[in-house]
């Protein structure tokens, strides 16, 4: 059978809420408003939606507690919880659940507010028997394991790590929403707090509040709609554990598969990619992704970020809105991927729009280094 | 395995009671699939190589290179007089699984990738851990 979800659905209306800070309200709060300004966005309704897609830390039913609270009743709903890479495999989910006609209208939802407390950082209610006796501090333990490994394997250094940080500090300069947009130097980064050795503060992504949600249709809907479509034209997943112990290689993620089952569904290759939207949970993540996924290869991750080369006016753009090291990460990123590339591929990205963007690959990331979700997204052109 | 005098009770029925039990009588035991011949951590009910049931417990050589490590920076609070730097080591043991695990007496700056490590069981009653420390400074 061949891969027939390339084309099935397009992102219709995107929205966010409560970025930064939303003192007083809660993580339902604020995605709500983030739900009603996607279906805005698309021209829709939350009576047309009748399919819901929905992931969080802070609620152990989802996407149940997101029907109650927006007072609907699809007639699919999917509560994968794959951690911050729920939202990408969502998508895939979504073309397929459309595809199907399961749902017309589908949902693509998350809001948490860790920042100002409502629902602070909540440790997942099980966690790896044998890792716990020694104290890691997740999730970064693992991440810093994973960028020691791999300086130690490839001689990455940490200027490279802050070359990460660098980049999406000067795209969320050009971003009004951003978290943080003040100036960055690399000596502010090599000299910011160890704080899981060897990663500093500034290799450490935000933790901040926000909601976001996405909405799809199959492409005949999607032309009558307000805005230009986001095509989905492939995606993969892929998961070989859940403890960073487990981790066959902790300088290859499960990225080398999902990247590669993308790509295989969208006729495409690295080469074809105009912007790249990588889960930067630390910075790490982002060198990793870079050759997981195709663009240089495996250990070059440091060399190929050096010089500016993924931020404005580089080589490759990369994490265009700030990513999750300086635009918003509250907790889960990887809705905040498709809403940025939709705005890419719309034009509408402002300061920051890549010129004629027609293709731009997300990834998203999940728990330690353990679930790993790619969608491509193009215009009309890449049908 | 039966229970011992240091364990009262039932005897040990799943892998993760076993395994338990063994680091309690103060042995790292391993299970091997009897198979394809694997070595396997975490403990389970299956080989996760080859998907056998047949699994049987033996003896670790306890040694091991050190494949990753993080160090934790905590900052000094008045009265928690806790160690500033907590090291957490990733360990390929030599039968081929990994653990995470410390070198409780090796300063964090002295925690090379690539070392070679022992392990040992530590710990009170009840509460007891596989650790590692050096190779080097015991030859
Ligand atoms: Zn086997």
């Amino acid at each position: 059978m061949s891969n027939t979800l390339k084309g099935a659905a397009a992102i219709v209306g995107v929205g966010t809420a409560g970025l930064g800070e939303a003192p007083g309200f809660n993580a339902m709060d604020i995605q709500a408003l983030a739900v009603r300004a996607a279906l805005e966005d698309a021209g829709l309704s939350l009576a047309d939606v009748d399919g819901l897609f929905c992931a969080n830390m802070s609620h152990t039913f989802p996407a149940i507690s997101t029907i109650e609270y927006l007072g609907i009743a699809p007639r699919w709903i999917d509560g994968t919880n794959t951690g911050g890479s729920s939202f990408v495999a969502h998508a895939m989910s979504a073309a397929m659940a459309l595809q199907a006609g399961l749902c017309d209208v589908a949902l693509i939802c998350y809001g948490a507010t860790m920042r100002t407390g409502a629902g602070r950082m909540v440790p997942a209610a099980e966690q790896p028997t044998y890792e716990i006796p020694h104290q890691p501090r997740y999730p970064m333990t693992a991440y810093a394991m994973a960028a020691a490994r791999h300086m130690a394997q490839f001689g990455t250094t940490r200027e490279h790590l802050a070359e990460v940080a660098l980049a999406a500090r000067a795209w969320a300069q050009l971003n009004p929403d951003a978290f943080e947009r003040g100036d960055l130097t690399m000596e502010d980064v090599l000299s910011s707090r160890m704080v899981l050795e060897p990663l500093t503060l500034r290799d450490c992504c935000l933790l901040t509040d926000g909601a976001g949600a996405v909405v799809m249709t199959r492409p005949d809907r999607a032309r009558d709609l307000a805005q230009k479509p986001a095509y989905f034209l492939g995606g993969g997943v892929a998961s070989y554990n859940r403890a960073i112990s487990e981790m066959p290689d902790l300088t290859t993620t499960a990225a080398k598969d999902s990247g590669a089952r993308a790509y295989a569904m969208a006729g495409l290759g690295p080469a074809d990619m105009n912007v790249l939207q990588l889960y930067d949970a630390f910075t790490i993540n982002v060198i990793l992704f870079l050759e997981d996924l195709g663009f240089c290869p495996k250990g070059e991750g440091g060399a190929f970020v050096s010089g500016g080369h993924i931020a404005p006016g580089g080589g490759l753009p990369v994490n265009t809105n700030g990513g999750g090291l300086s635009f918003t990460h509250p907790g889960m990123y990887g809705i905040f991927t498709l809403i940025e590339a939709t705005r890419q591929l719309r034009g509408e990205a402002g300061a920051r729009q890549i010129p004629d963007a027609e293709t731009v690959l997300c990834h998203g990331n999940g728990i330690t280094l353990s679930h790993q979700a790619t969608a491509i997204l193009g215009s009309e052109n890449t049908l | 395995m039966t229970a011992s005098p240091d364990r009262p009770g039932p005897p040990p029925t799943g892998p993760d009671q076993q395994f338990q039990a063994h680091v309690a009588d103060g042995r790292l035991w391993l299970q091997t699939c009897q198979d394809c011949g694997s070595a396997i951590f975490m403990p389970r009910i299956l080989c996760p190589h080859c998907h056998s049931l047949s699994l049987q417990w033996a003896p670790a050589s306890g040694l091991g290179t050190v494949y990753t490590r993080s160090v934790l920076h905590r900052r000094p609070k008045p009265g928690d007089d806790r160690p500033t730097e907590h090291a957490i080591i990733l360990v390929d043991l030599d039968e081929g699984p990994r653990i995470m695990s410390r070198l409780p007496d090796t300063p964090a700056a002295d925690i090379r990738i690539g070392m070679r490590v022992r392990a040992r069981i530590a710990g009170e009653d009840g509460a007891r851990v596989v650790l590692f420390d050096p190779e080097e400074s015991k030859t």
